[in-house]
């Protein structure tokens, strides 16, 4: 296993080179200009500064070494600088810096982690922890009516976008009930109770609306799998036993049915990490994705160049945790 | 807002005696919310509106516009004229002399210094200021003493309020910024994230596009002011969103450019929690008719201007231009895309009232008869399928805009109402981004114009138009030789209209600039390669317990919030 | 053995078991699978009852009906006297360790994620309380009353060959000294040279056990080995039941002699004089029996009565019973 994953993540590196200069190339030559979304009273020659000053007059091959220089060194040996408070070399070096914000990639993806872990991950939580009862009770009771009503939720929570269920949220528990924010405040900051009870209120559209969707499918996957298992002859082996049904559902079938549905989760943990675009953008909570989002539009490619980057890493390293679960969960798989 | 009630109940009694006694920050919290949040409060890093108003509530200008256009002194007591000595006679300098006693957020005095200072920094050739071109034509900033400012102009300059005027260039703190001249200013984050200013607040927590804190500047000229102890200054999500925290939920108290359907922000409106304020400067939604030709099979030089050579086959015909203008009815698309956001006109150049021309005004009503009668006359008539056409020439157009939603409507709109008097249009819209974006290399830029007809909206900072009547002379056409850059969109090439400017560029008396502006505006008019559609004001809205507020196109919108406050 | 009235150990009568069947887009009930329908018969102390039959015919299902794996829709079975239908639940658990089940597919049936040692262990710990050493060695015993080498026992069942993870299945299955065991095509499975060695392993654990075979099978010529006694079962009905010899021998029921004569005889002169019986057609749905003879579809012999009237189950004497028309007519 540990030849394995070595094995494993000195492959990633060249990958992640390779996925690195495509995506620099795909930014380069996709149209898009800084000072594009500048008001049109800047007359053109103080654009033409603008553009000269972010460094866009380079050639290409140099931009791409400067940004993997920036990135691959300067960057990591400012976090260790950081964390050590050690001064490495002279301390001045150039980072990542975005281009609308003229500050470092690195502290604003850092300064909106919080919100995006807080919303996005919370609702995976809470996805997971509402999707695998669901899931096991659907598949235990198939086509009873919690399993109908359960299936039509969750293609209520496939089909319906969250931009219309936010909304919808919005005018129920905003607009009309007056119950909870529309705007998520991103400076606020947990201390006591009344304190949390605020953050409790203010996250709980969007980990809704999100956790909605993902419910929906992991839901099905649980019982899918569950399903899978339930029929399986191991489980009558189970209650030939004389196991109590308790017993025969959570130990042996969902210990089995929750293998495939673990790496399934993992793999979706990166896209926690990439935000939310569009819920972000209806609540205001400025994450990741409203970071990725802005970047595109305003043709910010060292921050698109960076956030997706950083998403690729994390894609290849939860694939790989995705494997090693599979292979801790599943003593019938062997890596060697 | 529970804030908002707790406070209002605490102070409730404090407050009886009204607004005008209010302490500093007495108000407690405002909140605001732009849609499009600030990713820096530099303005000279940036540019862009949002950020300039964000940061117009930290740093300041000599002077500002108010909600008329009027320009008003901020950080000096007197507006220098030449009648009161502050702008010499040869027009080649202006001396401002600073207010006594104003203070940065930081405790130390704004001196003069730091006017020459802002100078250097947005001038220094590696620093890609954004703000440059109010510098433009300064030869020097001096500091005459603390107080006294005195900017040089190279050429006698008869409009001098544009350096170190209006939200745009304000002044930044030397001894702040000096580290970040030139190639450092990006590097400066602390810098230009938290600028210390002499305005009415002090940014406490930025955090680039999402959200800025700011707190009252303890150190202000008014002791009294502001009136709110702190702002939540929020950004993202859409207008729609904006309008509806505002207008719906009362979650905020100001919202700003609220570009929505008419009828959504009327009905949001309607719920009687806030009102929608609208402010008209100059812009205008227009059409620019393209006097060079399109045609792709012409390789290089399509739509490049050739001294009247490769002239557009039929554009160049004022008939043409004539007709397609009184088909239009501007009513309509007013009503349908803007509501009160917007009002009819028939100038490129609508406002202030002094450049203002009615000489045109005969466009505000459609006259598809008159239309026809003027095509009829010019020879241009109607074809076997109703498309007119003259020696062969067929007035078919390729009409391109902007993709979004309110421009797709107008030009469905304008295209019956040309197909009422056998023009044909075809109809195509590009990512707002790319049409803007200025890329040399794309075919599909605002600048190349390889179409006939294009619809996008322009205006001018601060309210003299010298400037941007300078747009339209001969030598501002977008060539291939420039780089396609340049702001003579449609082509229009005059001599008289290019002595017009020099003209105004020697003039300085208001009323004289007034009527050269005026004539300008009417030979563009007269031309039709520009035919002016809807002048479009600003829209924001604000609760109705926010008082104070002047809205305005002319300056930040936020240009007054010192004396924003709380309505008991 | 059947001189000395031997003991019924486990006693069959009427039993049926039916699956609904769930269509559209509302999952209504549509119909039932009639897989078990109104089966009767005995299993004597000590002895092996095989029961033969197509695959689909019903054979599994009534096996796990005996052993309450699933819940009948009626009928009564009776286990030392008791009938274990109506019982449920707790006592239902009570009763598991006296029947067991020996499984098909010893790769399935052996839960993948559990060891080998914590697999037959487990039903000690749910039904016995046993210290970790008495656990630990009655497992061990296990383990070598089947077969297996006792130091597999941290090992999972996925790194065992066929055979030895039958030897698993039926370790497990031994764990709580059962009386009766149903053995669910245990063989089929496994390759033709393992197949012996785990049919002599049954014979053993019978011997010193004392145990009662249900067992299961489509192959004729191991069922003729093994069992005592065998039934043969066609469309969910047991259609003939005797013993062995005469089960073999003087087949009475059509179905069962078209079984035997595609069985290949080891006696080459036998071989020569059988005539090859081949059925011809599908067997129908359980969903959707034929009227009368369920057989009738695919017999040789069939008579108009037999597309009407169901042929009743009767004694043909020496224990031998049968379900056809023309045996009542002769
Ligand atoms: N759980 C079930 N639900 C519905 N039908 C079933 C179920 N189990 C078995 N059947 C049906 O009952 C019939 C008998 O199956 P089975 O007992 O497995 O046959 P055999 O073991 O003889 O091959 C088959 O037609 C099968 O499809
Ligand atoms: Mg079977």
């Amino acid at each position: 296993m540990l030849n394995y994953t070595i094995r494993r993540l000195m492959f990633a590196i060249p990958t992640l080179f390779v996925i690195s200069f495509i995506i620099f190339a795909i930014l380069d030559l996709s149209p898009g200009d800084p000072t594009g979304n500048l008001p049109l009273t800047i007359p053109p020659d103080v654009r033409e500064k603008i553009r000269e000053s972010l460094g866009l007059g380079q050639p290409f091959p140099i931009r791409y070494l400067k940004w993997c220089q920036q990135f691959f060194v300067n960057e990591p040996l400012n976090l260790i600088e950081n964390w050590t408070g050690w001064t490495i070399g002279d301390g001045e070096r150039l980072r990542v810096t975005s281009w609308s914000t003229r500050s470092p990639v690195v502290d604003l993806i850092a300064e909106r982690m919080p919100q995006t872990l807080w919303v996005v991950g919370m609702s995976y939580v809470v996805a997971i922890l509402i999707a695998i009862p669901i899931g096991v009770i659907s598949a235990y009771r198939q086509y009873s009516l919690f399993d109908q009503i359960g299936t039509f939720v969750s293609m209520v929570g496939f089909s319906v976008p969250t931009f219309f269920t936010g909304l919808i949220l919005i005018v129920v528990f905003s607009v009309n009930l007056g119950w909870l924010p529309s705007v998520y405040d991103t400076t606020h900051k947990v201390t006591d109770w009344s304190s949390f009870w605020v953050q409790v209120r203010q996250m709980a559209m969007p980990t809704m609306v999100l956790a909605l969707a993902t419910t929906a499918q992991l839901s099905r996957f649980m019982r899918a799998s569950m399903l899978d298992n339930l029929n399986q002859d191991y489980v009558r082996t189970a209650r030939a036993k004389g196991l109590r049904e308790r017993s025969v559902v959570l130990i042996h079938v969902l210990r089995n049915s929750m293998i495939p549905v673990v790496t399934v989760i993992a793999l979706g943990v990166p896209a926690i990490f990439g935000g939310a675009i569009i819920t972000e953008q209806i609540f205001k909570v400025n994450g990741l994705g409203a970071l990725l989002i802005i970047g595109i539009q305003g043709a910010d490619i060292p921050l698109v160049q960076t956030l997706t980057f950083l998403f690729a890493v994390l894609i290849v390293f939860f694939n790989l945790i995705a494997d090693l679960l599979y292979g801790i969960l599943d003593p019938r798989i062997r890596y060697d | 807002m529970r804030v908002k009630h707790l406070l209002s109940g605490a102070c409730a009694a404090a407050m009886l005696a009204g607004a005008a006694y209010a302490e500093r920050g007495a108000d407690g919290q405002l909140n605001i919310i732009y849609w499009q949040a600030p990713s820096t409060m530099n303005p000279y890093l940036s540019g862009g509106t949002k950020e300039v108003e964000a940061a117009s509530m930290v740093v300041e200008p000599l002077a500002s516009y108010d909600e008329n256009g009027n320009i008003v002194p901020r950080l000096v007591d007197e507006l220098p004229t030449v009648d009161n000595g502050g702008v010499s006679a040869d027009l080649k300098s202006i001396i401002w002399v600073l207010k006594e006693g104003i203070l940065w957020s930081d405790g130390s005095p704004l001196t003069a210094a730091d006017a020459v200072f802002t100078w250097e920094y947005c001038t220094h050739p590696e620093g890609g200021c954004a703000q440059s071109s109010y510098f433009d034509g300064v030869t020097s900033v001096e500091a005459v003493d603390d107080r006294t400012i005195k900017i040089n102009f190279a050429d006698p300059k008869p409009y001098p309020y544009t350096a170190l005027v209006g939200a745009e260039s304000p002044i930044i703190q030397k001894a702040q910024f000096q580290d970040c001249m030139g190639a450092k200013a990006p590097e400066c984050t602390d810098q230009n994230f938290g600028p210390i200013g002499t305005g009415p607040f002090v940014v406490t927590e930025f955090k680039a596009n999402d959200v800025i804190s700011l707190e009252a500047n303890s150190n202000y000229r008014d002791a009294n002011k502001p009136a709110f102890g702190s702002v939540l200054f929020k950004g993202g999500g859409d207008a729609a969103a904006a309008a509806r925290s505002v207008l719906e939920t009362s979650e905020f108290d100001y919202a700003w450019n609220l570009q929505i359907e008419p009828e959504v922000l009327t009905q949001m409106e309607a719920q009687g929690k806030g009102k929608v304020v609208v402010s008209f400067q100059t812009s205008v939604e227009r059409l620019h008719l393209n006097q060079t030709n399109p045609d792709p099979s012409l390789g290089d030089m399509r739509a490049v201007y050739a001294e009247g050579e490769n002239a557009h086959p039929f554009l160049t015909d004022p008939a043409v231009g004539k007709a397609m203008s009184m088909a239009i009815d501007r009513d309509i698309l007013v009503e349908a895309g803007y509501g009160k956001t917007g009002q009819v006109t028939c100038n490129v150049l609508p406002a202030p009232e002094i450049y203002a021309s009615t000489a045109n005004d005969a466009c505000k009503t459609q006259d598809i008869e008159g239309a026809k009668a003027v095509l009829d006359a010019a020879g241009w008539v109607p074809g076997s399928d109703g498309v007119r056409e003259k020696d062969g020439v067929r007035l078919s157009v390729l009409y391109q805009t902007s993709t979004n939603s309110v421009r797709q409507g107008t030009q469905a709109l304008v295209k019956q109402m040309w197909a009422e008097i056998g023009i044909e249009a075809e109809l195509r819209n590009i990512d707002a981004s790319v049409f803007f974006g200025g890329d040399p290399s794309s075919p599909d830029t605002f600048q190349k114009f390889y179409a006939d007809v294009e619809m996008y909206t322009n205006n001018f900072s601060g309210a003299d138009p010298e400037a941007y009547m300078a747009n339209w002379r001969c030598s501002e056409i977008p060539t291939p030789d420039t780089q396609w850059q340049g702001s003579n969109i449609q082509r229009f090439c005059n001599p008289a209209y290019d002595a017009l400017v020099d003209e105004m560029s020697q003039t300085a008396d208001l009323n004289e600039r007034g009527r050269l502006a005026k004539e300008m505006n009417d030979m563009l008019m007269e031309s039709y390669s520009i035919i002016p559609l809807v002048h479009r004001g600003g829209t924001s809205a604000h609760a109705n317990s926010l008082g104070g507020v002047k809205m305005t196109d002319w300056d930040s919108e936020l240009w007054n919030i010192a004396d924003w406050h709380r309505i008991k | 053995m059947l001189d000395e009235a031997p003991k019924i150990l486990v006693s069959v009568r009427g039993l049926k078991m039916h699956f609904a069947i769930h269509k559209g887009l509302l999952r209504r009930q549509v119909g039932t699978v009639k897989a078990v329908d109104d089966v009767s018969f005995d299993i004597y102390e000590g002895e092996t009852l095989g029961l033969v039959g197509e695959s689909g015919c019903g054979k599994s299902t009534a096996g796990r009906s005996i052993l309450r794996l699933y819940d009948p829709t009626d009928g009564v079975v009776e286990l030392e006297g008791q009938d274990i239908v109506p019982v449920t639940g707790e006592r239902l658990r009570d009763l598991r360790p006296a029947m067991q089940m020996i499984f098909q597919d010893p790769q399935a049936c052996l839960n993948p994620r559990m060891t080998v040692g914590s697999i037959i262990a487990e039903p000690l710990d749910e039904h016995l309380k046993l210290s970790r050493t008495e656990r630990r060695n009655r497992v061990n015993e296990l383990m070598d009353a089947v077969g297996l080498n006792r130091d597999f026992a941290n090992r999972y069942p996925h790194e065992f060959s066929g055979g030895q993870r039958q030897r698993i299945g039926i370790a497990r299955a031994l764990a709580l000294n059962p009386k009766f065991i149903v053995c669910d095509e245990p063989i089929a499975a496994l390759d033709v040279s393992i197949q012996a060695q785990v049919v002599n392993l049954l014979e053993d654990l019978q011997r010193k056990f004392g145990l009662t075979y249900l067992f299961i099978s489509h192959d004729l010529s191991m069922v003729r080995h093994l069992a005592t006694r065998v039934a043969v079962m066609y469309l969910g009905k047991i259609v003939e039941l005797a013993p062995r010899d005469a089960l073999y021998s003087a087949p009475m029921h059509p179905y069962t002699q078209a079984l035997l004569s595609a069985v290949p005889d080891p006696d080459p002169n036998a071989a020569e004089r059988k005539e090859r019986i081949i059925l011809e057609g599908d067997v129908p749905s359980p969903a959707n029996p034929p009227e009368g003879c369920n057989f009738c579809t695919r017999c040789a012999q069939v008579m108009d009565i037999c597309r009407k009237i169901e042929p009743e189950w009767r004694d043909h004497g020496n224990g031998h019973y049968a379900a056809c028309h023309r045996l009542g007519e002769a």
